[in-house]
């Protein structure tokens, strides 16, 4: 909330500056957002235009002479088509500086000397929404002639800028605020009642409602009211506070509004239908005309004021057009009430009208408040001679006025602050909030005001005295841990995933889950149902993603796309399905994985690289059985011929593959490799309880063996007939090359194995070997057809 | 003596000769020239059979002193010739060290990651475990149940993305404090800390993203007070910003704590003395915090007469942009490799 600092000042003695003002709100009450000058003008003086000629040299410059002092005339050229003789306005004299840093000089304009300005409210800073005016501002013509303009128009100001909780709806009034000040300077505060004189006339008014949404309505009629400007000082508190000045009646039902926190709205008496005033439920009624000329299509639960058959305002939101304040009028209805705070919530978040007045009903009133603030707008419109009060207020009244009684155990309050607090010290604390309160027993039994409606319980409480007691009472200690503290199996396993991919040269990203529906079922084996945003911020962040792989291939593109060639890329994260959430590991590889050295070195990442990669991963975290085999399911974006599914104990873990050339077109990159491995899958095929394997003391003996097969049976076929026939001697199997080509026959490759044979209990002979490895050959023959290359 | 005489001027020729060689070849000639089977020592010995037995020992002794004298001046010229070679050798190997060695590719850690590791980590060490759940969540968890019912004001400060009525995308992780509250049954104590992904409808710009990292903390036990508060967010912060920070604690407001506290890190450009970095305030907002709502202990199974505990909460983004110096959130989820592959 903003508003004047003089205000402020008349409410509650303020013996700091306005810097430890700022600071104590910080500390003790409520975040100071900022804070300035209403205007920062200065070097301004009220002058007489004395006279006003036409520039000779231009069509709508004038030049004008203007008496700032008995003994001191200036002439300046001006260019508001508004400057006529006989005008009280603002110069900034020579050496004065505007907002903006604009420093007014001595100057020729088309010839003729000019020394000073004569401003208009937008040159002192005043936004043109808060007056409207186009030129300079004439001022009144008793305003005396050399006065500070500044003084005149109330505008010697500071605006205070708080950033209020939603808690604290006392502190969206000037009473509240006061009286926050008043307790974390220990000064006083001035607060009158307000006094009304009323006419001996009376009006009869009917005032009821049908629901009891509605918890409180007064109502009092004013007569004889000329609708016109308001006064300047309440015009530019409201300014200070943001809200535009419009007449006198408005004006007041806001200034009353930022005083008390009370919302009131004016309707023109003479435009109502009947002297009756029934709230109700707008049930039937689907549409109705607010004042500011639009249509609002009600819904039937909304609170509309009625004249017990037609509305005549959207209850807490905004008033009809139709009973709406205007030059003409004469007698105005003064409403103050208290509504629903979530139907107005809901209401003005459905119609999209928070305002000023709506935000206050949501936050929470005063209920004490609701017939102060009617009288002490009638006191002002008196005050100012704008209007006659009839006799009664017509009201109806449910809320609960008296104050609550919260009770804080002194044991409780020390035992949660880990503070000793003295119960002077408390009692102390609590006379400033204006709280009355007695111990007894060891509690302090709290008189709440209604003002207060946030506190509650003793919680509230104690946040009330540690604030202002001050937070920098509390000591810094550390709770005595009997917990263990510790990571879980996936957590230390996705730390683990993370460092190990790192150290084998992949760069970790973090990616948005929120993305377009396409990109989000891209990686979809088979259709899945998406996740989708009620109100996305965009369409192309209105799905949560299934794949982490889409937002790699983005990240790859924009960083191809800043000449990086080499690019390999990781991310843990989630893919978001309609029943689970799915931890991944996924990547993506392209270039080379080492930088291409002096030495002449490197390698371009291909499927082995990239399978490797997640070999050795899957090693270090303890995996000991998987394989990666032709894929059983269908990976549309992936090049079907290399590709493959990571198996282990019989269950898929992921995939892993080469980019479709289709969508590397379709997204403009190079060649790239991905994966995608579930983490959790993948947590459940670690060994755990590893165990050490014995380590052979007789010597290892290797032969090497090139098996020709046909071209479509795989290495790893090879490799378990291989195991299968060389039994348990067959300690390893290695393979260390393939040759497809002109050698040998056309549909065939051969492979070259290393293969190591060792037994537990006796150096190997020659013979026992060549006899494994007959077995070998015989077995691969009659289960693959393989034979040996010559 | 004739031999004796004879012998000397042999082992001085011997000397002057190896004096001059330069390589082990030659050393190796020398050796087989003085010492070898038809060197004059060779025919000397022969020459021993017709001496008589008196002259024949004396003949021996002269002939061998001879010759161990020269043995000895070759092997002191093969350690020289030896030693000359090796460090020959050891010049010609010399090698230029500061060309670059072999670049075996290091990837990096995203400093996201890398912050909630650190901040995960001084937890553990304070006897926290870490507790996760689901981003996807119900309205039940992500509010009510912390004291945010539906309609309730405080519901705007956290712009909500809902999938349906009930389900939303966390807008914090204090759902999983509730979950953890619920799996506890009322009468366990509680400490962990909640990291992970949490979303916001807010536009993206310099400070504000849709999706961003929190870590929040929860003590529920019989004791923990304010002060055990204070103390753990001074440890944070000296952990986190260095050990000369100071912290300083401001009311505010979350629902589900009460009292409610903004927590300032004093600046570490200005020292505290105001600089454009803190605003000229000398402080900066980190985290919030507080002690834990009756209303969430009650409202999941904690008798809040026998319990009390605190929260904290801070945005790991935010952190890591005051850390590391970095003036747009975005570029966090841009993942840039320039900036990324900076850290390791």
């Amino acid at each position: 909330m903003k508003f004047s600092l003089n205000w402020l000042i008349e409410l509650v003695d303020i013996n700091v500056s306005t810097d430890q003002l700022v600071t104590l709100f910080n500390l003790k009450s409520a975040e100071v957002e900022d804070y300035y000058q209403l205007t920062s003008a200065t070097g301004l003086t009220v002058g007489l235009v004395l006279t006003c000629i036409l520039h000779p040299q231009s069509n709508h410059l004038h030049i004008c002479e203007v008496k700032i002092s008995d003994d001191s005339i200036l002439q300046i050229v001006c260019g508001a088509p508004n400057v006529n003789v006989g005008q009280k306005v603002i110069v900034a004299l020579e050496g004065a500086i505007l907002p903006g840093d604009f420093v007014i000089r001595k100057s020729v304009i088309r010839g003729i000397e000019s020394n000073g300005m004569i401003c208009s409210l937008d040159e002192l800073g005043i936004d043109h929404k808060f007056h409207q005016e186009d030129g300079i501002h004439v001022l009144p013509l008793d305003t005396p002639i050399g006065s500070n303009p500044l003084h005149v128009m109330y505008l010697e100001d500071t605006v205070i800028d708080q950033k209020l909780t939603p808690n604290r709806g006392d502190m969206m009034s000037m009473m509240g605020v006061a009286y926050d000040v008043s307790a974390m300077l220990d000064s006083p505060i001035h607060l009158n009642q307000p006094v009304v004189v009323e006419i001996d006339e009376k009006i009869d008014l009917k005032v009821s409602t049908l629901t009891s949404e509605c918890k409180s309505y007064y109502a009092r009629i004013i007569k004889n009211v000329k609708i016109q400007e308001s006064p300047v000082w309440i015009k530019s508190r409201l300014i200070a506070a943001g809200i535009r000045p419009i007449n006198n009646v408005v004006d007041i039902t806001n200034y009353v509004m930022i005083e008390t926190g009370q919302p009131l709205h004016a309707f023109d008496f003479d435009k109502l239908n009947s002297h009756e005033i029934v709230v109700r439920k707008a049930e039937n009624d689907k549409k109705f005309l607010t004042l500011d000329g639009k249509y609002r299509d009600l819904s039937k639960d909304d609170l509309l004021i009625t004249d017990g058959k037609n509305p005549i305002a959207l209850a807490g939101v905004m008033g009809g057009a139709s009973t709406q304040i205007d030059e003409t009028t004469q007698s105005i209805l003064l409403e103050s009430a208290v509504f629903d705070n979530l139907k107005i919530r809901k209401t003005s978040q459905r119609l999209d009208l928070r305002s000023e007045s709506s935000i206050r009903f949501e936050r929470g009133l005063d209920p004490n408040r609701t017939l102060y603030a009617l009288n002490r707008a009638a006191e002002l419109l008196q005050s100012i001679g704008l209007g006659t009060v009839v006799k009664g207020i017509s009201s109806f009244e449910s809320q609960n006025l008296k104050p609550s009684i919260v009770k804080l155990p002194h044991e409780k309050l020390n035992k949660v602050t880990g503070y000793c607090f003295k119960t002077e010290q408390v009692i102390e604390v609590l006379n400033r909030l204006n709280f009355k309160s007695v111990y007894e027993d060891g509690i302090f039994i709290v008189t709440v005001p209604t003002r207060r409606i946030d506190i509650l319980t003793y919680q509230d409480l104690i946040e009330e005295i540690v604030r202002i007691a001050g937070y920098e009472l509390i000591p810094t200690t550390l709770q005595a841990s009997s917990l263990p503290g510790q990571l879980t199996q996936i957590q230390s396993i996705r730390r683990t995933i993370r460092d190990t991919l790192i150290t084998l040269g992949l760069n970790e990203t973090i990616s948005y889950s929120l993305t377009s529906e396409s990109e989000a079922t891209l990686f979809d084996q088979t259709p899945q149902p998406i996740v989708k945003l009620l109100y996305p911020i965009a369409e192309n962040k209105g799905t949560m993603r299934h794949s982490q792989l889409p937002a790699l291939l983005e990240i790859f593109n924009y960083n191809q796309a800043r000449k990086q060639q080499n690019i390999a890329l990781f991310e843990i994260g989630k893919g978001y399905f309609q029943s689970e959430e799915i931890e991944y590991v996924s990547g993506i590889l392209s270039g080379y994985l080492d930088e291409l050295a002096w030495q002449g070195i490197n390698k371009p990442i291909d499927f082995y690289t990239v399978k490797g990669l997640l070999s050795a991963l899957f090693q270090r975290i303890g995996i000991k059985e998987f394989s990666f085999l032709p894929p059983q399911k269908n990976y549309p974006q992936l090049h079907p011929g290399i590709c493959a599914e990571i198996i282990s104990q019989g269950e898929v873990l992921g995939f892993i593959g080469k980019i479709h050339p289709s969508l590397q077109t379709e997204k403009g990159i190079s060649e790239a490799y991905v994966f995608e491995i579930g983490l959790r899958k993948l947590s459940e095929k670690i060994i755990s309880n590893q165990k050490v394997k014995e380590i052979s003391k007789f010597p290892m003996v290797s032969r090497d063996l090139a098996i020709v097969v046909d071209k479509n049976i795989t290495a790893d076929q090879v490799t378990q007939c291989i195991k299968k026939g060389g039994g348990n001697m067959l300690a390893d199997v290695h393979i260390f090359d393939l040759y497809v080509g002109d050698k040998i026959e056309i549909g065939k490759k051969s492979i070259a194995f290393t293969l190591s044979f060792q037994d537990f209990s006796k150096t190997l002979s020659t013979d026992e070997v060549d006899n494994a490895i007959n077995q070998i050959i015989q077995l691969l023959l009659i289960e693959l057809k393989g034979t040996l290359r010559v | 003596m004739e031999i004796k005489k004879q012998i000397k001027e042999l082992v001085e020729a011997a000397k002057i000769e190896i004096s001059k060689i330069q390589n082990m070849n030659e050393l190796n000639d020398l050796k087989s020239k003085y010492l070898g089977k038809s060197s004059p020592f060779a025919s000397l010995m022969a020459q021993m059979k017709s001496l008589s037995n008196e002259e024949r020992p004396i003949f021996g002794q002269v002939v061998n002193e001879g010759k161990s004298e020269i043995t000895l001046s070759l092997d002191e010229k093969r350690d020289f010739l030896e030693k000359e070679n090796i460090s020959r050798r050891l010049i010609s190997e010399a090698i230029d060290v500061t060309l670059p060695g072999y670049e075996f590719a290091i990837g990096s850690k995203h400093l996201v990651s890398k912050t909630i590791e650190e901040i995960e980590n001084l937890f553990i060490g304070m006897g926290y475990s870490i507790k996760e759940g689901p981003e996807i969540e119900l309205d039940k968890y992500n509010f009510e149940l912390l004291n945010l019912p539906k309609g309730h004001p405080a519901r705007d400060m956290q712009d909500t993305f809902y999938i349906s009525e009930e389900l939303l995308l966390r807008t914090h992780t204090s759902p999983v404090q509730v979950r953890t509250l619920l799996e506890n049954g009322g009468n366990k104590p509680i400490k962990i800390i909640c990291p992970g992904k949490v979303y916001r409808r807010d536009d993206d710009d310099l400070t504000h993203s849709h999706q961003f990292t929190q870590i929040e903390a929860l003590v529920v036990d019989e004791t923990v007070s304010l002060a055990d508060l204070k103390g753990t967010l001074l440890v944070l912060a000296q952990h986190m910003f260095g050990k000369d920070r100071q912290i300083r604690l401001r009311p505010s407001y979350f629902p589900f704590t009460e009292p409610s506290v903004e927590v300032d890190v004093s600046c570490g450009q200005c020292q505290g003395k105001g600089c454009s970095m803190c605003k000229q305030t000398g402080w900066i907002e980190v985290l919030g915090a507080g002690m834990v709502n009756n209303a969430v202990l009650e409202a999941t199974g904690y008798d809040s007469k026998k319990y009390q505990g605190f929260a904290l909460g801070m945005g790991v983004e935010r952190i890591v942009l005051l850390k590391y110096g970095i003036d747009d959130i975005r570029s966090l989820f841009t993942n840039d490799l320039r900036l990324n592959r900076q850290f390791k």
